[in-house]
């Protein structure tokens, strides 16, 4: 094994929880860290989103380092309430507060108690979420984030509102609406964990709101404990929340992709048999049309060798929707190292796996095998050539900055089955031309 | 993790005889019929070995660093010793580099995840080195890891500093995470009035002395045996007093939130006990 990285594939924990806090109506992330580990997301965020994003920053110096970190997140979390008036804020930890060891939760609730004695009222929920950034990737700290959000949040119920949680993982708005499309035809009442499809994605409004109008609201995440099921679209980035949820309260759990014709057939079989709930003929005439979209373009993907780079449950679904097209899968390669990641991965491909790999590995092993074509985000480019006389290139995941408006499709589900098919076949016209 | 079980965390300064006194209360708790989970949070990683009858264990980082934090299983880094007691070492970096305080609570964070604790424990114990020096040092005492917390101090003033100053750190968590101070146990170090002095110093702190262990060759002997003297006779005056600071452990009720004093104060109570000129 090599001891260096070229290229990382994988990006910080905070990121994640960055992602999963903004999803949540007027929530404010208040990273606790230096400001470069809140300036770096940002831009990212922007640049992938087109879009601003609040967030605030503990600012820790050569001080704070040295005698802790209390003072300056007291005074943040003080300064974020009285400015921004958020209806939460998802305090997120860095390398340097967990490295120093700072008692964030004790710190929290000393000022909690500060403020109620003086304003005399509740303060809104201020939910700690641990994300030290050498431990796991970006995919870690958004499981961590909804973690931490159910379990601080959700409150014991009555009984069952028949309600479904869906918790999405880091993927874009355009996929969320597509999950939603779906869901609203088969008639099924949700709940989203946490929703950035409108505060991603947010129209321009005049007065111009302090917060997004859009997001799940803190009060439907306190509900989440009476809904009849979750579903985590990405396990690794949500299945501790599905598990709590369902270890907690006894709800029903599955953790399903929905990327290709398979993986939706069964996310569709998975909601109908928890809420009971028929089939519509509509959603047949949406897994018709991406057949159709698929045989269409058949004779250009088959025998393709495609290497796939993503997230590790969005890398399988891509994988499986590939194999769907008739492409062969040579290189199948996760940004997070995970066992659960190998183990599916090795029953979908028989090319190379590359389990939390570099870039460079990826580029040497695109190499190696030869593909024809490539699935991955803005910095694959980067590191691999690509486009003319190169291997063909299908962007997806976070980011994508070097193209508009990848965001706001979705390639989940049937209809946006349809649209990733459309893409790999645009890609392979543009580098191979009609005859592949 | 149960309910009831009594969550204990040692501290004092380094050399005090922690790990020797630890490892003697828990191997006395054992003859009790408790279950006992101890854990070492020591870089030396040695607070568990008269109990494991000399031999050094594995210790969690250690595993960590060979294996990977997704592929560290508990039969790893826990044996069993003396009494059937759970040992743990978490174990750290070498001297000068990295960071001992994150490891702590790396360990810490591992053990949890893996269900090191079971609900037939009685007691867990976390054996902490030295000074509450940073904020990973401070690990056990926060979100309820460990309840109670244990001083261990001699008529020295550097001892007593140290305890003063751990008894600074319990406050800081004290309110909030519902930690409390058990109380002081002396490991003699055979100065004048030193129980007079030590039990001074508890009351100033707003707490009192559990035990008073008197110095005794017998230690050392059955250290060199890589026994505790619990395990190498029971039957002496030595053991008989572990086994009363286990029974003083086991009855006491006497927890409070400290209340520290100013270095002034502590030269004062040294002087008037003659320890210092």
């Amino acid at each position: 094994m090599r001891s260096v990285t070229i290229n990382p594939s994988k990006i910080c924990q905070p990121i994640g929880a960055m992602h999963a806090t903004l999803g949540i109506h007027a929530a404010v992330p208040l990273i606790h860290g230096s400001q470069g580990c809140a300036a770096y997301p940002m831009r990212m965020f922007n640049r992938h989103f087109r879009e601003p994003a609040q967030i605030a920053v503990t600012a820790l110096g050569e001080g704070a380092s040295v005698f802790g970190g209390r003072d300056n997140l007291i005074a943040s979390i003080k300064n974020v309430i009285s400015r921004r008036n958020p209806e939460l804020i998802g305090v997120i930890t860095t390398c340097l507060s967990e490295t120093i060891g700072d008692d964030v939760e004790g710190i929290v609730r000393e000022t909690i108690d500060e403020i109620e004695e003086v304003e005399e009222k509740d303060v809104i929920p201020i939910v700690t979420i641990h994300t030290p950034s050498y431990v796991g990737s970006h995919i870690t700290g958004y499981d961590n984030a909804l973690k931490a959000f159910v379990t601080h949040l959700s409150k014991e119920f009555d009984e069952s509102d028949e309600k479904l949680n869906i918790i999405p993982g880091m993927i874009n708005p355009g996929d969320i609406r597509e999950i939603k499309g779906m869901l609203d035809l088969l008639g099924v009442s949700y709940t989203i964990l946490s929703d950035i499809s409108d505060t991603f994605d947010a129209p321009i409004i005049l007065p111009k709101p302090s917060f997004p109008n859009g997001g799940t609201s803190v009060a439907e995440v306190e509900n989440c404990a009476g809904a009849c099921g979750v579903i985590s679209l990405c396990e690794h980035a949500g299945g501790s929340a599905a598990k709590f949820l369902k270890g907690k309260y006894g709800m029903r759990s599955d953790a399903i992709c929905p990327i290709g014709v398979s993986k939706t057939d069964r996310f569709i079989e998975a909601i109908s048999d928890i809420t009971e709930k028929e089939i519509p003929y509509e959603l047949e005439k949406e897994r018709g049309k991406l057949i159709d979209a698929m045989v269409d373009v058949h004779q250009l993907t088959y025998g393709k060798k495609a290497a796939i780079f993503a997230d590790p449950d969005i890398a399988l679904g891509i994988a499986e929707f590939a194999s769907e097209l008739g492409m062969e899968v040579v290189v199948l390669a996760s940004s997070t190292s995970s066992n659960a990641f190998m183990n599916a991965a090795k029953e979908i491909s028989d090319g190379e796996i590359l389990n939390g790999n570099d870039l460079y590995d990826l580029h040497r092993t695109v190499r190696e095998k030869d593909a024809d074509i490539l699935f991955g985000h803005t910095m694959c480019k980067r590191s691999i050539p690509t486009g003319e006389d190169n291997i063909a290139f299908v962007r997806c995941g976070f980011p994508v900055y070097d193209r508009i408006g990848y965001y706001r499709y979705g390639i989940m589900g049937y209809h946006g089955g349809v649209y990733l098919s459309d893409l790999i076949a645009n890609a392979i016209l543009d580098r191979y031309g009609q005859h592949g | 993790m149960r309910e009831d079980m009594r969550r204990i965390a040692i501290y004092g300064k380094g050399g005090i005889g922690k790990s020797t006194t630890t490892q003697n209360l828990t191997a006395s708790l054992s003859t009790m019929d408790k279950h006992i989970l101890q854990i070492g949070c020591d870089p030396k990683a040695d607070s568990t070995r008269m109990l494991m009858g000399g031999k050094r264990q594995r210790t969690v980082l250690d595993t960590l660093r060979e294996v990977g934090a997704e592929n560290v299983k508990l039969e790893d880094v826990m044996q069993t010793g003396f009494g059937g007691i759970k040992c743990v070492e978490a174990g750290g970096p070498e001297p000068g580099v990295g960071c001992a305080g994150r490891g702590i609570i790396t360990a810490i964070n591992l053990l949890e995840e893996n269900g090191a604790y079971t609900d037939d424990l009685d007691f867990v114990f976390y054996d902490v080195l030295g000074d509450v020096v940073c904020g990973g040092f401070a690990m056990p005492m926060r979100q309820g890891k460990a309840k109670e917390i244990y001083l261990v101090a001699s008529g020295e003033l550097m001892a007593l500093y140290a305890a003063n100053n751990i008894a600074k750190a319990i406050t800081k968590f004290a309110e909030r995470g519902g930690i409390r101070l058990g109380g002081v146990i002396c490991n003699s170090r055979n100065v004048e009035k030193e129980q007079e002095l030590l039990e001074a110093f508890s009351n100033a702190i707003g707490t009192h002395l559990v035990h008073f262990i008197p110095r005794d060759q017998i230690v050392q002997r059955a250290e060199i045996n890589r026994k505790t003297v619990v395990e190498y006779d029971p039957e002496s005056n030595q053991a008989k007093e572990y086994f009363k600071l286990a029974k003083n452990i086991i009855e006491n009720d006497d927890f409070t939130i400290p209340t520290p004093i100013e270095y002034e104060e502590l030269e004062k109570l040294m002087i008037h006990y003659g320890v210092m000129e």
